[in-house]
């Protein structure tokens, strides 16, 4: 589904020139769960934002469900990361003026599509906020706003999740429940690839890829 | 939800700040709108008046002709006094229909202790001349009776029928004379409110100059030749100056000039200082929310979409600011008229700042485009913002 070959990415901080990535050889298959782990420093978050087509990569092909990526202009990525892909960041980055619904029709917006308010609200069903459709972020717990996020991310039904630190700034109890609902959303046949330094979380994931100095270990 | 009900939600999350940014442009909106209105106004009750004068021309003694200006619209009291031989002239003239003779002064009316304005003039013509009075009673037949202006009678209860006494030391001995009110004109909203009209002859007998006229009001017989008559006139008699409405017009304009720019350039300022004012509040918007703008970018949001939010947040505050710049001025319209009328030499009597519609909503539309530039750099500048660079915070 995913694929990275020979993935270079130099960054230019000062005169300095930072590899923040260094040949990374990457096969993910559709409806894998993968972790990504490694130190602060190592690349994983630099790796999330070029498998989101957030970022592009100095050298090196990439592929998703059969697209090549590399040398695909701004408005051919914004479309990719629309309709493939779905993001969930550490600090939930929710709108604090929209409601939980409108939080989670955000997406649509930008897609020039419309979904009924039904449909959105099974979404809000499958994580488990059906009752706090019409609260504002403020009124949340943050791992019910991880769930709004969740919910977001899943609006354009997307072929992958990219989570960067999803349980980041969550509790213990929090933290294994957004991990079982990524869980479960996996089961569904979501390829799901989650940036942690929860060992004992990414140690559930079906692969671990373990990142130093910009390579896989 | 849209783009626009966002960009609504998006400024309702700092409802102070966005309210003091919409409370300038709704001030520099006021301003624009009263001012601008305030000058069509003015023009317009300028002609008004001038029309209400019934007359084409002034014939006056040569002098200053901002003094003419006064003389046709207030009434104004001149030192200066026509000779009254020039009338065999004026009426010689072909193209002259009325060449009527008025006398302006001032007279102490003892019975209220107070002075009075006189309008001294032909009541012959009066109907010729004042085509637009409505009068209640008669028009005077005689020396001794007179009319009088709506404001003049309201203010002292005078009622038809009523004898209002005169008196004065013009020509060196005290002459008293007394007068019955044949008349009461109409409100007219204008200058003649305020006038007791009076046959010219009584004037004149009363200040003692039988042939005195402060100036000959003419009307032509066919306006298309009124520069022939003019020309011909101010060739043929000396010492006399003819001053047309349309110079009266445009002495009073020239007069008015001045207070008109330093007003509208109060409101340009104003509307400069907003708008550099709603530019600041939507950066500081921006910068607030560049990680926002970074997740929205990531979650399918183009460049486009970013500088559209942005675009419509300064639109939508902006347009809601000039609706309500609209409603303060309309509701505030006696006290920002009497404001204005502080700075200018001669203003029109009625009301001057009225609710246009095409006006209203040309504002409006101009309160969208100043959104609109005020808003470029920020949307500019948010839609630079790139995904990554925003979400690493």
């Amino acid at each position: 589904m995913i694929e990275l070959k020979g993935i270079e990415k130099i960054y230019i901080r000062g005169a300095e020139h930072v590899r923040a990535l260094n040949g990374i050889d990457l096969s993910i298959g559709q409806g894998e769960f993968v972790s990504i782990t490694g130190h602060s420093g190592s690349g994983k978050t630099t790796l999330l934002h070029i498998l989101g087509c957030l970022d592009k990569p100095t050298k090196g092909a990439m592929s998703l469900s059969g697209i090549t990526i590399n040398g695909m202009p701004e408005s051919g990525l914004v479309k990719i990361r629309r309709q493939k892909i779905g993001f969930v960041f550490q600090q939930f980055y929710l709108i604090p003026g929209l409601s939980v619904l409108e939080n989670v029709a955000l997406p649509l917006l930008f897609g020039r599509t419309k979904k009924a308010t039904d449909e959105i609200k099974s979404l809000l069903k499958l994580v488990g906020l059906q009752d706090k459709i019409d609260r504002k972020p403020s009124e949340l717990s943050g791992g019910e706003m991880q769930r709004v996020a969740i919910a977001r991310a899943l609006i354009n039904n997307p072929e992958v999740i990219l989570a960067d630190e999803p349980t980041g700034n969550l509790d213990t109890e929090n933290s294994e429940n957004i991990f079982l609902l990524l869980k479960s959303l996996n089961s569904r046949g979501i390829t799901i690839i989650m940036v942690t330094h929860n060992t004992d979380l990414a140690g559930r994931a079906d692969r671990i890829i373990r990142l130093k100095d910009g390579k896989i270990q | 939800m849209t783009f626009v009900s966002l960009a609504f939600k998006n400024l309702l999350r700092h409802k102070t700040r966005s309210l003091l940014t919409l409370a300038g442009i709704a001030a520099s909106i006021a301003v624009l709108f009263s001012i601008i209105s305030f000058n069509r106004g003015f023009e317009k009750g300028l002609s008004r008046e001038l029309e209400r004068t019934g007359i084409h021309f002034m014939v006056v003694p040569a002098g200053c002709p901002h003094e003419v200006a006064a003389l046709v619209l207030h009434g104004a009291v001149t030192p200066q006094f026509l000779d009254l031989h020039i009338m065999d002239k004026l009426k010689n003239n072909d193209n002259i229909s009325i060449a009527s003779p008025i006398l302006v002064t001032q007279m102490p009316n003892p019975e209220r202790h107070r002075i009075d304005l006189i309008y001294g003039m032909d009541m012959s013509h009066i109907m010729a001349l004042k085509p637009f009075w409505e009068i209640k009673g008669s028009i005077p037949s005689g020396n001794n009776e007179i009319i009088i202006g709506y404001e003049v009678a309201k203010h002292d209860n005078i009622k038809i029928g009523d004898i209002i006494s005169y008196s004065s030391t013009g020509g060196g001995t005290a002459v008293s004379k007394s007068f019955k009110v044949a008349g009461i004109i109409n409100r007219t909203g204008g200058q003649d409110d305020a006038f007791i009209y009076m046959p010219i002859k009584a004037v004149q007998e009363m200040l003692q100059k039988p042939e005195g006229a402060t100036a000959v009001g003419v009307k032509v017989s066919d306006v298309m030749r009124m520069t022939e008559v003019v020309d011909e006139l101010s060739q043929s008699i000396p010492g006399i100056q003819i001053v047309t409405m349309g110079q009266v017009m445009d002495s009073i304009a020239n007069l008015a000039r001045s207070a008109k720019v330093l007003s509208l350039s109060v409101a340009v300022i104003a509307i400069l200082i907003s708008a550099v004012s709603v530019m600041n509040s939507i950066l500081m918007a921006i910068f607030e929310r560049t990680q926002e703008i970074g997740m929205m970018r990531a979650i399918g949001a183009s460049r486009f979409d970013t500088f559209r939010i942005i675009i419509k947040e300064t639109i939508v505050l902006t347009a809601s600011g000039g609706i309500a710049g609209i409603i303060i001025a309309n509701i505030g319209a006696t006290a920002i008229e009497g404001f204005v009328k502080g700075f200018m030499p001669y203003v029109p009597s009625g009301k001057l700042i009225t609710f246009e519609p095409s006006l209203a909503i040309a504002c409006i539309m101009f309160s969208i485009v100043l959104g609109v530039l005020a808003g470029v750099y920020p949307a500019w500048k948010a839609s630079k913002i790139t995904p990554i660079e925003a979400i690493k915070g």
